[in-house]
C-alpha cells in the first residue's frame, strides 16, 4: 500500500515537477441505523476506500479523489492534479508557498476498549431502541422521535515529498436525538447529540436511558414556556450556549483563513478584544473528545493552541499555508471529512476556560434578564455578527430562574459582545457536535456558565 | 485522465448487485448506483489559486428479508468480490433489524417521464482551463465595479452525473445529467467598516452563464452594504429574495409537506387538505419535470417516474408529497419524491423543484411601492427555527433599509422573528423574477408586518 502511495508522490515531482505532493488514503467502515419511533427504517452498512492528491504546481494548488486503490487509476489522478494545478497557476498573482515543517514517521493505533467494529449489529439496535422507547414512553404528549446512529473505523495513510509517512486508526461514534411533543397547537422540539473518540463505552455513561430521558423532558417542558419578549437584556449561558458562542461567533473568525477573508480578528491580533476574564483554546488533545486526533490532515501534530489570553488575542489556527502568510507555526487545524475532500482549517475541541463563580453568584444580582441554557443552532459571518438560536431557555427574575421560554435567539456582535462578559463560572462541560464548512468535520465546543451584561434577543412575532 | 463509467457498465454493476441478492434468497431487491465528475476551480482571496477533480461513484444495495430492511453500499466497484460482500452485509443488516408492519414492497414498473434541459455535451466538454477564464471574467468584473470590495471566496464548477436503478420487481432505468455553476462571494471595506458576506451566483443545468453580472452584482451589493444604521424595533413590510426565501421555508415549509413529517405528527399542516394555508395569490408546485430544473430527472431514488404535483393552489393546500414506503401507508401512489445521497443512503421523502408561482410585477415595482420597509437579501440562523412549529428567529446581514420607494441604506444585525405559517398567509405581493436556488424557485415575495428586533 505505502510502496503504491510512494510512487504516485514521485510522478508528481519527477514528471510534473511538483513543489510539493501529498497523499492521503482511507480506508473506511460505517455502520449507520435510524430509528422513527420504534421503527428501524435500515440498518445501513458501508465500505469505502480512496485516494486524495494534493500538490503545488507552479505555486498553485491541484486536488485529485478517487475511489481505488488501482495503482494505474491512481497515476491518473495524480497527473490530474498537477495538470489542475498547473492550469489554475495560469492567473496566479501570488505563488502559494508552505511553512516548513518537520517530517514525521508514525503509526497510530487505537486504544479503544470497545471498538464499535466490534460491537453486533443486534446491540446497536438495541441501544437506539432503547433511545426511542425511553422518550415515546415518558409522556403522552411526545408526537415523534428520530434517533441517528453513526460508527466510523478505518485506517487513514498520509505520505508527501518531504519524508512523512504517518499510519493512524480513525474511530468515531456518534448519536442524534429529537423529539417532537405538541399540546394545543404548541410543538417542541429538543435534540442531543452524543459523540466519542474513545470507543462504544460512551454508552456506559451516557446510556440510552438517560439520553433518552433528557431528550423527552426537555420537550416536554417546552411545552408551558411562553415567547420571550425581543430586546436588550442581561443574560446567562449555560456551556452548551457557550460553547456555540465561542465556536460560531469567535472561533470562525480565528480560522486564519477565514481571518485572512477579512474577518473582523484581521486587524486585532496582540489587541484586547474581550473582558480581562475570558481565555479561549482550542484543543486536539483531549483524550476522547469528539474533536480530538494525533495528526492533521497535512500531517501535523495537533496541540493545544491558546487563542485568547485574559481578553487579547494571541493566536490563531492554522494551517501549514496560512502559518507562512502569518509566519506563525502550524497548529495542527487542517482537517479533511475523508478522501473526498481537501483539508482546511477546522476547529477541534473549542471552549473558555473556567474562572471563579458559582452560577448563584452569576444569577443573583440580576433583576430581570435570561439564562440560555441549551443550544439548538448557530452561524456567524465575517463581520462578527452572530446568531444563536436556543432551544431551552428560563427568564431570571429577582436574582432567580423562573419560568420557561422557549425559541429564543440571541444575536449580536462578537467583538462587543466579548467586551460585555462580565462574569465567568468555575463549572464546565464539552459538548460534542458537527461543524459545517463545506464539508463536516466532528468537534467538541463548551466552557463554563458565563455572565453577558446585555444581549440581542430575538422575541416572537 | 480518470474516466467516467458509461451506462451500460452501471447498470450492469445495478443489475448484477440485485442478482447477488436474489440467490441469497432475499424477498426483495434494489440497487442504486450514482457516478459523479465534477471539475473545479476556486477563488480565494481576490485570486484563482486552486482547481480539483472529484470522481466519486459507488453502488448502495437495499434488501428485504421478512420484512426487515438492510442496507449496504461501497465505491469498490472494480472488485467483485467487494459487491458480493456488500450484498452479504445488506442481508446480514436485515437480519439484525426488526421487521416492519407497514413494508409493502418496492416501486414495481412504471413509464418513466421525459425531461428536458438536464443534459449539456458542453458541460462534460468543459476542462480546467476553460474554468479558470470564466473564474476570471467573474473575478476581473468584480474588482472593476468597486474598488472598495475585495473578492473573498468563489468557484466556477463543471458536474456529469448519473444514476441507475435496478429492483426485483423490473424497475430499471438510468439517467445523467449535467450542472454548472460559478458563484462570488465579497465584502466591502471602508474606513474601518467590513460589511457582512455578500454573495451571488449562476447554476445551471445547461451551458447559460454570466459571470459578469455574477461579478457585478456580487460587487454592487456588498459596497451597497457599506454605511449601514441599526434600525428600531417595530413590524414592518419585507421583501424577501430569493436568497432569504431559501433559507425560511428549507427548514420548515418544505418539511411541513412531506408525508412522512404529516404521517409522523410533526407537521402543522396535518390534517389541513383543503383548507386556505396562505394568501390566495399563492400557488406553491413540487415540479420534478421542470425544465432544466436542478432537481429534474426521469426518475426518483426509487426508480418512480418524478411528476408534477400541486401543493397550494390560490393559497389552499391540496397536496403532500410521498416516497414509496409513505404512499403505501395511506394505500395512495407515490410523488416521485424519494431522494437519495448518492449512493451512501437509503430513499428519503424531499421536494425536487419546490416552485412558487411567479406574479406580474418586476422586483422594483415591489419596492418602489413601499413607504417604508426592508429588503433582506441574506439570513443568517434559519437552520435553528423550530421545524415543528414554524418559528423562526434570524438575522438580516444585511438588510436594506426601504424609504418612500427607494432603497435608502442598508441596516445591520436587524433580527426578524415570527412564524413561517403566519409568513404564507401575510404574503401580499410575488415578482415576476422567478429563479432557481437549492431546492426552491422562486420570485421575490412580499410579506406585510413583519416583525423587527433591532436596537
Amino acid at each position: 500500500m505505502k510502496d503504491i502511495l510512494s510512487k504516485t508522490i514521485d510522478v508528481a515531482v519527477q514528471k510534473f515537477h511538483a513543489e510539493y505532493a501529498e497523499v492521503r488514503a482511507q480506508k473506511l467502515f460505517k455502520t449507520m441505523l435510524t430509528l422513527k419511533e420504534e421503527r428501524v427504517e435500515a440498518v445501513k452498512q458501508g465500505i469505502e476506500n480512496g485516494a486524495a492528491f494534493r500538490v503545488l504546481v507552479n505555486g498553485a494548488w491541484g486536488f485529485a479523489s478517487v475511489g481505488t486503490f488501482n495503482a494505474e487509476t491512481l497515476t491518473n489522478a495524480v497527473s490530474d492534479a498537477c495538470k489542475m494545478a498547473n492550469a489554475a497557476s495560469s492567473r496566479l498573482k501570488k505563488p502559494i508557498k508552505l511553512v516548513d515543517t518537520k517530517a514525521v514517521q508514525d503509526k497510530v493505533p487505537l486504544k479503544t476498549r470497545k471498538d464499535p467494529s466490534k460491537i453486533s449489529i443486534e446491540d446497536k439496535v438495541n441501544t437506539t431502541s432503547t433511545m426511542s422507547k425511553t422518550i415515546l414512553d415518558y409522556d403522552s404528549r411526545i408526537r415523534s422521535c428520530t434517533i441517528d446512529y453513526l460508527d466510523l473505523t478505518g485506517t487513514s495513510y498520509f505520505i508527501n515529498n518531504e519524508g512523512s509517512c504517518i499510519e493512524q486508526n480513525k474511530l468515531y461514534v456518534w448519536s442524534r436525538l429529537l423529539a417532537i411533543a405538541a399540546e394545543e397547537g404548541v410543538f417542541t422540539y429538543s435534540r442531543e447529540e452524543i459523540g466519542s473518540t474513545a470507543g462504544y463505552e460512551i454508552f456506559d455513561v451516557e446510556t440510552p436511558e438517560i439520553v433518552g430521558e433528557r431528550t423527552a423532558k426537555r420537550a416536554v417542558e417546552q411545552l408551558k414556556a411562553k415567547p420571550p419578549k425581543g430586546g436588550t437584556f442581561p443574560a446567562v449561558l449555560g456551556p452548551s450556549v457557550v460553547g456555540v458562542f465561542v465556536h460560531e461567533a469567535f472561533g470562525h473568525l480565528a480560522e486564519a483563513d477565514l481571518t485572512l477573508l477579512g474577518s473582523v480578528l484581521l486587524d486585532k491580533l496582540g489587541k484586547k478584544i474581550a473582558s480581562d476574564n475570558v481565555t479561549f483554546y482550542d484543543d486536539g488533545s483531549i483524550e476522547g473528545a469528539f474533536g480530538s486526533f494525533k495528526y492533521d490532515d497535512e500531517g501535523v501534530p495537533t496541540q493545544k493552541t491558546l487563542l485568547v489570553k485574559d481578553g487579547v488575542v494571541v493566536g490563531l489556527m492554522h494551517n501549514r499555508e496560512t502559518a507562512q502568510k502569518f509566519n506563525a507555526k502550524p497548529t495542527g487545524n487542517a482537517r479533511a471529512e475523508d478522501f473526498r475532500f481537501e483539508p482546511i482549517i477546522r476547529m477541534r475541541n473549542t471552549f473558555i476556560e473556567p474562572k471563579d463563580h458559582s452560577f448563584e453568584e452569576l444569577v443573583e444580582d440580576m433583576k430581570f434578564g435570561y439564562y440560555l441554557k441549551i443550544f439548538r443552532g448557530g452561524q456567524a459571518n465575517l463581520d462578527g455578527t452572530f446568531q444563536v438560536g436556543v432551544q431551552e431557555a428560563y427568564e431570571i427574575v429577582k436574582g432567580e430562574v423562573g419560568a420557561p421560554v422557549r425559541n429564543a435567539s440571541i444575536s449580536g456582535n462578537t467583538l462587543e459582545t466579548l467586551l460585555k462578559v462580565d462574569a465567568v463560572g468555575k463549572d464546565f462541560e464539552l459538548w460534542p457536535g458537527r461543524c459545517g464548512k463545506g464539508q463536516t468535520a466532528f468537534i467538541c465546543d463548551g466552557g463554563p456558565h458565563i455572565r453577558v451584561k446585555e444581549v440581542l434577543l430575538g422575541g416572537s412575532a | 485522465m480518470v474516466v467516467a463509467l458509461k451506462k451500460e457498465e452501471i447498470l450492469g454493476l445495478a443489475e448484477k448487485a440485485v442478482n447477488l441478492a436474489q440467490r441469497k434468497g432475499v424477498d426483495e431487491a434494489e440497487a442504486f448506483v450514482y457516478q459523479g465528475l465534477t471539475t473545479d476551480v476556486s477563488i480565494e482571496r481576490g485570486q484563482i489559486a486552486r482547481s480539483s477533480r472529484i470522481i466519486d461513484r459507488g453502488l448502495g444495495i437495499r434488501v428485504i428479508v421478512d420484512n426487515t430492511i438492510g442496507f449496504s453500499y461501497t465505491n469498490m466497484l472494480e472488485s467483485e468480490a467487494v459487491i458480493e460482500e456488500i450484498v452479504l452485509k445488506a442481508f446480514k443488516s436485515a437480519k439484525a433489524s426488526k421487521p416492519d408492519k407497514d413494508w409493502h414492497g418496492l416501486p414495481t414498473k412504471k413509464t418513466f417521464s421525459s425531461v428536458k434541459g438536464t443534459y449539456d455535451k458542453r458541460i462534460v466538454e468543459l476542462n480546467s482551463e476553460d474554468l479558470v477564464n470564466i473564474a476570471s471574467i467573474m473575478l476581473d468584473t468584480a474588482e472593476k465595479t468597486d474598488e472598495r470590495i475585495f473578492p473573498i471566496e468563489g468557484n466556477v464548477g463543471a458536474s456529469y452525473l448519473c444514476k441507475a436503478i435496478t429492483n426485483s420487481n423490473g424497475v430499471e432505468g438510468f439517467d445523467h445529467g449535467t450542472i454548472v455553476e460559478c458563484s462570488l462571494e465579497t465584502i466591502a471595506r471602508e474606513e474601518g467598516e467590513v460589511t457582512p458576506a455578500c454573495f451571488e451566483f449562476n447554476i445551471e443545468r445547461t451551458y447559460d452563464m454570466n459571470p459578469e453580472w455574477v461579478g457585478k452584482e456580487a460587487a454592487r451589493l456588498a459596497a451597497s452594504a457599506l454605511k449601514s444604521k441599526r434600525t428600531e424595533t417595530k413590524s414592518t413590510d419585507v421583501v424577501f429574495t430569493q436568497f432569504a426565501i431559501q433559507q425560511l421555508f428549507h427548514y420548515t415549509l418544505i418539511n411541513a409537506v412531506k408525508a412522512d413529517y404529516i404521517q409522523r405528527n410533526q407537521s402543522a399542516f396535518k390534517g389541513k387538505i383543503g383548507e386556505k394555508v396562505a394568501s390566495e395569490i399563492v400557488t406553491i408546485y413540487d415540479d420534478g419535470l421542470f425544465n432544466g430544473g436542478l432537481r429534474t430527472w426521469k426518475f426518483d431514488g426509487e426508480g418512480v417516474p418524478q411528476q408534477k404535483t400541486p401543493i397550494i393552489d390560490k393559497g389552499v393546500l391540496r397536496n403532500f408529497i410521498y416516497d414509496n414506503y409513505t404512499a403505501n401507508k395511506e394505500t395512495k401512489e407515490s410523488t416521485g419524491n424519494a431522494s437519495r445521497a448518492g449512493y451512501l443512503s437509503t430513499p428519503n421523502v424531499e421536494a425536487t423543484n419546490f416552485r412558487i408561482m411567479p406574479g406580474n410585477k418586476s422586483p422594483e415595482e415591489l419596492v418602489s411601492g413601499l413607504k417604508k420597509g426592508l429588503l433582506v437579501y441574506y439570513l443568517q440562523g434559519a437552520h435553528s427555527s423550530n421545524p415543528a412549529s414554524g418559528e423562526f428567529s434570524v438575522v438580516a446581514t444585511p438588510a436594506w433599509k426601504i424609504e418612500n420607494g427607494e432603497i435608502a441604506y442598508a441596516t445591520k444585525g436587524a433580527m426578524l422573528a415570527g412564524n413561517i405559517f403566519q409568513v404564507l398567509t401575510n404574503i401580499s405581493e410575488l415578482a415576476n423574477n422567478e429563479r432557481k436556488i437549492g431546492q426552491l424557485i422562486t420570485p421575490w415575495i412580499l410579506v406585510e408586518n413583519v416583525k423587527v428586533v433591532g436596537k
